[in-house]
């Protein structure tokens, strides 16, 4: 009884000696990270290499671009990695003048290095050459000086008059009189914006010609706040913060999963198992909370559906309540475990559970036949918001909204992590591409989910009272090697949620770095919505359940 | 067909000029003020019913909430407090605004349909006036609201409401052809355009079924073309699944999403009037207006508009917007044609029975 691992007998398996011949002269040096081996490259060089990877390897998912400052280089930090087969990994290293820090784009190979190298530019400081669009990306224009790098300094007041910088306001914006299109701001504050996300939007009529998110409003500096906290206690709270809706043990799973790795802890199977459990109520709860708003989208107002989605994500957070002693900040789980076992008398728990299972097909029904049922909501997303398979995996898309797309990649099977391999589910995909197929997925994961919790709950029950080891033996500091750097994903209810960390001996990380699933799924917008009508738009942007304080961070 | 009940119709201002002991041009003009007075409040009234509260209310039930239940007994009292509230807030006139027009737009939208009210018999011998357009002339109150909304749409300078504006327009043409080509069906059945007459006729039995007589109601004669003034009427006033002129999550509020306080709350009343008096219209040419058993034919009115206001509130709950393309492409494509086959076949089916 077990998920059934996916097929990769077509993908080849490079060893790194065979990537370091692909790559041949390419590679001035190397390094060995704990999840991968490490490349060291010019920086001139980075598309050639990234395209050698991905057309000849089979590397076709930039998961993350991470940079840093050392004392003597800018580093930029590739992420590469099989939408086929997740386990194989390899980190493309690119080192930066410490004076002149200017590295090629990738933006060529990969169109998610856009957002990301913006990021690396916005927060750290290094210069992309080629890039399509250098801006800053998550601070606003007018910021000084770039965060996380080493002669940042903190106390400097942020407050820049606008005579001391370029005013936004001087250029002309209005459009001429000719002008066929009208410009028109989305947000920051408008109803279905799911958070404070500004969306600048070209429109011709009622058609969107051109779409421009515009993040960063929720910016909280969560990176320099985990450097700043050591590993063993202080960080785990973060991660709650990250997706806010009612994803918390997934995000934290993240963490722990990264830290875990990195200092050698193994997990008790028992409290991997609660985890699982604990952590597909999030996703529950979380896809709940994704459909009733993209019906607040589509339907408008305060609708059924969206009270009903509501209703049934208020009985998993009650389950998580019970579990947790938390609704929305858990911060249940531990380094090496989680932090309590089930609530006392665990009878009334599991029977509370499987009261939800139970009605969970009944209430999943009554969605179906509101909404994936209904006429008119198909009409107005079946084949709307299209994104080719091919797109999404250039943006770096994931999860629900990949696999709406058809991309059959789901970490919690293809990199196999917690209890998931024991259990008996499915990866869940459409082919349809659009907004409907992303709505679908989302609704059947919930089947899926339901699935893992009642095996979870069946396995829970019949442990043996004397062995419910809930943490491992962990030690009281955690300080890593020098220089030991791992970047670990887990799927979380957006989907991968990556986290890079460096360690420099002591023990808080040097760098910490949050590779956002909805930061790469909001860059895939403007490829949905061009030439869409402008409540198509609005669909498309429900359809990707972003969370702004994943997005930004 | 048209026959002796229309001289013996009383009208309301008449009463109200007999009961006061005047005649003349002096009692016209005291009785229709009066007359039109209370009308109109009725009207306001039930509106203030609707708004702050039973729309709630309503919404709440269909979906598992509670609603308003603080202030009064279920919560009725709300209807004053938030009167206050609403009247209390500042009035917030954006940069730009195209003055007149702007301050305009609010007062048309609740007039017009005020006006619509005029014509329409709610039993009991309410009924302003009974000209022998009655019905051209409602439709044609009905459909200034137009007007306010791309005159409001346009006047706030804000290209949400622009969009609100001209998505208003577009749909009110769309759906005021079908509208009025189906309601030309039951004048076809009538054979008149005079609202009483219109109601008389539908006071003969169409069956008798197990002693219950089932009047001549058009719905019943003729369900097609009730169902087609449906979806018409809801396009027309702008409700779910056509609320496209407002459309909450993609242009904010449309045309009002300027407006504030008294005129937010005019446009508000001027929505529901108009949610009233398509329930009236449907009331009165397919339901037979003020009849029913039992009960006064003024509280049958009632319910019936009131049913109607239901079923929009039903359908807020329940169906999601279609897309303003696609809104469009119903009316002119499909409804316009079903509206003309109706008519056409309404009138061959006339012509040979009769």
């Amino acid at each position: 009884m077990s998920v059934e691992l996916p097929d990769t007998t077509g993908v080849a398996e490079q060893s790194p000696e065979e990537i370091a011949d692909l790559l041949g002269d390419l590679v001035i040096g190397r390094e060995e990270h704990l999840n991968a081996p490490g490349f060291v490259i010019k920086p001139d060089t980075v598309v050639e290499t990234l395209k050698r990877l991905r057309d000849d390897a089979g590397f076709d998912h930039l998961s993350c671009v991470t940079a840093q400052e050392y004392e003597d280089r800018f580093e930029s930090i590739y992420h590469l990695t099989k939408f086929d087969d997740r386990t194989q990994e390899v980190s493309i290293v690119v080192p930066a003048d410490k004076e002149n820090p200017v590295s090629q784009s990738a933006n060529e190979v990969f169109r998610t290095a856009d957002w990301h190298e913006r990021e690396a530019y916005d927060l750290v400081g290094i210069n992309y050459d080629e890039h399509p669009d250098h801006r800053r990306i998550l601070l606003p224009e007018t910021w000084q000086g770039h965060p996380l790098g080493k002669d940042y300094d903190q106390d400097q007041p942020q407050v820049v008059p606008l005579r001391e910088h370029q005013n936004p306001l001087l250029e002309d914006q209005q459009a001429d009189n000719q002008s066929e299109t009208m410009y028109l701001n989305i947000g920051p504050h408008h109803p279905a914006t799911h958070g404070v996300l500004h969306i600048k939007a070209v429109l011709d009529g009622e058609q969107v010609v051109d779409l421009e998110p515009d993040i960063g409003y929720l910016h909280r500096c969560e990176e320099q706040m985990c450097q700043s906290s050591t590993y063993r206690y202080q960080i785990m709270p973060y991660p709650d913060r990250w997706d806010y809706i009612s994803a918390g043990l997934l995000n934290e799973w993240a963490y722990a999963r990264v830290a875990e790795d990195m200092a050698d802890i193994e997990v008790p199977e028992y409290a991997q198992i609660i985890r699982t459990m604990g952590a597909e109520l999030c996703r529950m709860a979380a896809h709940f909370l994704a459909l009733g708003t993209f019906a607040l989208d589509i339907y408008g107002d305060f609708t059924a559906l969206f009270m009903y989605s509501i209703r049934d994500r208020e009985k998993v957070q009650n389950i998580l309540e019970d579990l947790t002693g938390q609704r929305l900040m858990f911060n249940y789980f531990r380094l090496g475990g989680v932090v309590w076992d089930l609530p006392e008398p665990r009878e009334d728990f599991f029977e509370n559970v499987r009261d939800f299972l139970d009605e969970l097909p009944t209430a999943l029904e009554e969605y179906h036949d509101m909404m994936t049922s209904n006429e008119i909501l198909q009409m107005r997303t079946v084949g709307t918001g299209v994104l080719p398979p091919e797109v999404a995996k250039s943006y770096g898309a994931t999860g629900p909204v990949a696999r709406g797309s058809g991309v059959d990649y789901d970490l919690r099977r293809d990199d196999p992590y917690g209890y998931y391999e024991n259990l008996d589910w499915d990866v869940v995909t459409e082919d349809g591409c659009d907004n409907y197929s992303r709505l679908l997925v989302r609704m059947r994961e919930v089947e899926q989910s339901a699935k893992i919790v009642e095996q979870c709950i069946d396995l829970l029950e019949d442990w043996p009272e004397d062995e419910r080891n809930i943490q491992a033996n962990v030690p009281r500091t955690i300080k890593p090697d020098d220089d030991t750097e791992i970047y670990r994903a887990v799927e979380g209810a957006k989907g991968e949620l990556g986290i890079y960390m460096r360690a420099d001996g002591t023990e808080k990380p040097a760098r910490f770095k949050i590779r956002s699933p909805c930061f790469s799924n909001l860059q895939t917008l403007p490829e949905m919505s061009n030439g869409e009508y402008v409540p198509d738009a609005i669909a498309s942007l429900g359809s990707l359940d972003i969370v702004l304080g994943e997005v930004d961070r | 067909m048209v026959g002796p009940l229309q001289s013996e119709v009383v009208l309301f201002p008449e009463r109200i000029a007999n009961l006061l002991g005047l005649s003349g041009t002096l009692g016209e003009i005291v009785g229709a003020l009066i007359g039109a007075f209370i009308v109109g409040n009725i009207m306001l009234a039930m509106t203030g019913v609707a708004g702050p509260w039973a729309k709630r209310k309503i919404t709440a039930a269909f979906t598992d909430r509670i609603a308003v239940d603080r202030i009064g007994p279920f919560g009725l009292l709300t209807i004053v407090t938030d009167s206050v509230r609403l009247l209390s807030k500042e009035l917030i006139i954006p940069e730009g605004a195209d003055r007149p027009s702007y301050d305009i737009a609010p007062l048309i939208l609740p007039a017009s349909a005020l006006l619509g009210f005029s014509v329409i018999p709610m039993g009991s011998g309410i009924q302003l006036a009974d000209p022998e357009a009655g019905l051209a002339l409602v439709f044609a109150f009905a459909s200034i609201a137009s007007i306010s909304l791309v005159m409001g749409g346009y006047a706030s300078n804000n290209k949400y409401s622009l969009m609100g504006g001209l998505r208003a327009v577009a749909q009110n043409i769309a759906y005021e052809i079908p509208l009025i080509v189906t309601a030309m069906s039951v004048v076809v059945f009538a054979g008149s355009l005079q609202m009483s007459t219109i109601v008389a006729e539908q006071t003969s039995t169409l069956v008798s079924l197990g002693g219950i007589s089932i009047p001549a109601w058009y719905a019943f004669v003729n369900p097609f073309a009730f169902v087609l003034f449906l979806v018409a009427n809801m396009a027309e006033i702008g409700r779910n699944p056509f609320d496209i002129p407002e459309a909450p999550t993609e242009i904010v509020a449309g045309y009002q999403t300027e407006y504030s306080s008294v005129y937010f709350v005019l446009f508000y009343l001027g929505e529901f009037l108009h949610v009233f008096l398509g329930g009236a219209i449907m009331a009165t040419i397919f339901l037979g207006g003020p009849a029913g058993p039992i009960l006064p034919g003024f509280v049958w009115f009632v319910i019936k508009i009131w049913a109607f206001f239901l079923f929009t509130q039903w359908c807020r709950s329940a169906l999601p917007r279609v897309r303003i393309d696609q809104l469009i492409e119903i009316g002119w494509k499909g409804m316009l044609v079903l509206s003309f086959a109706n008519l056409v076949l309404t009138a061959i089916i006339v012509g040979v029975i009769a």
